[in-house]
């Protein structure tokens, strides 16, 4: 099992860093999971991202679509890539304390 | 760990009187220069990696159960037992320290298949049930749902929709479409799944290079993807039946080209590997996007300004697609008509270095640290070249570039092929 510590705190991850239990996450969770991905500050309309899709997990287990995520969220899909620098998946998919996507992300 | 019962399936890979296989199991010289084609061994200086290693793990257990000294004597030619400490051997070195990018089979002095020999390992890992289940969860995926990412078909239409609507914002015509499931078209075409699940603008490019060259395509909801992820895994029953999905779907849709989504391994699976899987060929054209973006662009069906692209571009090689597939004039030409700045990383082409991410590395996490580690020779290639964009096309190494961006700081942008013709594109 790996661990990931940012500022102190030690979690449980997958080798992808990637919360291996999913339930763990609140909002320092996330605030710390941003830092270590060099988001040092996350503003508004990284939280409306993190919470559609952490509301998405809750309800259906997986990700949504980014088409969602834009809809729901009210961000343009390029904002999302600029908001999150390793896309929705590594980047924020991560942040949200999901596990990791299959497929090639 | 325990092994099954499916062991004798296992050796029986190894025994089945395969000519070319016994060839490549018996035949390397210990030479050496494999280690330096190698990115894990570059990457790291350990031994253990050396691809000649991969190959004796292999050949030491053929000669175990199919030679009368290994049979007799086993410790005298080095034979190994398929017990749990070679088997956890394999699955280490097989599937966690090797992306099948045949660098290494490029040089061998004696010209050994060596990644070759790695997919047999896999296959018999395969066969007893050994595979990473984070790579296997994935296959499952594609097997369960259809594809990969496990997308459901109603949220892949809706993102269709919206992205045709935006198509026909950028191109000023509502008559604009990305079609789906149509009949007797000239073209199918596919997908990588990350793309409608969280990269959508290779699609839009995509799309607004078919509207551009004026083309009748489709694509299908009941079979998109283009990935095949047992093809990694080793299971060929399963990357069989993915092959058979995409194959039949043409067949369905009496298409008369499969045009492949900017995808190496996809590309290799379906293209090349898939008749062998199928024991047939097919009676329709397979290509990948890369050559009928350059036959658009030879035949003029599309016309590109490339002052539209002005920052420094380079270009990495999908191993799949050059050193496998032998594609490599195409995207040259593209580029050469799509940017004004482009320069070649050192070395290119056939000898390129993997990113790292292929061979199943993406998906299997429990190695991610060493798939970053990996990366670290693409990272000094593309720093060298002074770019701002690096182009790749296939959407697995646009996943570890993107990666190796943030994590070495390259403070580059990662794009396929396609965003940077349509972004070109003279309408």
């Amino acid at each position: 099992m790996a661990t990931l510590e940012i500022e102190g705190r030690v979690f449980e991850v997958d080798g992808d860093g990637f919360l291996q239990q999913p339930e763990i996450w609140d909002e320092d969770v996330a605030e710390l999971i941003a830092k270590s991905d060099g988001i040092e500050t996350l503003n508004d309309k990284h939280w409306a991202i993190i919470r559609v899709i952490r509301k998405h997990y809750e309800d259906k287990g997986m990700a949504p679509m980014v088409r969602v995520l834009c809809k729901e969220a009210g961000v343009k899909l390029r904002e999302v890539y600029d908001l999150f620098p390793l896309g929705p998946a590594r980047g924020a998919c991560r942040v949200a304390g999901l596990p990791k996507p299959d497929g090639c992300v | 760990m325990v092994i099954n019962d499916n062991k004798e399936k296992a050796l029986s890979i190894l025994s089945r009187g395969d000519g070319k296989l016994q060839v490549h199991l018996n035949s390397c010289v210990r030479c050496g220069l494999c280690a330096e084609s190698c990115i894990f061994y570059l990457s790291t200086g350990e031994e253990r990696y050396i691809p000649a290693r991969k190959v004796d793990l292999v050949s030491s257990v053929y000669r175990r159960y199919n030679t009368i000294t290994g049979k007799l004597v086993p410790g005298l030619v080095k034979a190994r037992e398929l017990d749990e400490v070679t088997v956890m051997e394999m699955v280490d070195l097989l599937y966690g320290s090797c992306t099948m990018c045949g660098r290494c089979t490029a040089h061998c002095s004696v010209g050994v298949d060596i990644s070759y020999l790695v997919r047999v390992g896999r296959a018999m890992l395969a066969e007893m049930g050994k595979v990473p289940s984070t790579l296997q969860s994935t296959v499952d995926a594609a097997i369960r749902t259809g594809n990969n990412m496990g997308i459901p078909v109603d949220e892949l239409i809706d993102t269709l929709e919206w992205l045709e609507e935006d198509l026909q914002d950028d191109v000023g015509d509502s008559s604009a479409a990305i079609p789906v499931n149509k009949s007797n078209v000239s073209i199918l075409y596919t997908l990588n799944p990350r793309e409608p699940k969280f990269f959508p603008l290779s699609i839009s490019a995509m799309a607004k290079i078919f509207y551009a060259a004026g083309e009748s395509w489709t694509l299908s909801t009941k079979m998109y993807d283009v990935t095949n992820y047992a093809y990694y895994s080793g299971n060929l029953n399963e990357a069989r039946e993915i092959a058979r999905r995409l194959r039949d779907v043409m067949y369905e849709l009496n298409a008369r080209t499969c045009v492949l989504a900017e995808c190496g391994h996809g590309s290799r699976s379906f293209r090349w590997e898939g008749p062998n899987y199928l024991q047939s060929s097919y009676s329709f054209e397979t290509i990948t996007s890369v050559e009928l973006i350059s036959r658009y662009l030879k035949e003029g069906r599309i016309r590109l300004d490339k002052s539209l692209n002005k920052e420094r571009v380079t270009l990495h090689d999908p191993c799949n697609l050059v050193r496998s597939g032998g594609i490599f004039e195409e995207q040259r030409f593209i580029l050469e008509n799509a940017v004004s700045d482009f320069v070649e990383m050192n070395p290119y082409g056939y000898d390129n270095y993997c990113c790292g991410g292929g061979g199943g590395q993406l998906a299997m996490s429990e190695y991610g640290d060493r798939r970053l580690k990996a990366g670290e020779l693409k990272v000094k290639q593309i720093k060298n070249t002074g770019a701002i964009i690096v182009v790749t096309p296939c959407h697995n190494c646009v996943d570890q570039l993107m990666q190796l961006n943030q994590v070495y700081k390259m403070n580059v942008k990662i794009k396929t092929l396609a965003e940077v013709v349509a972004d070109a594109l003279i309408l």
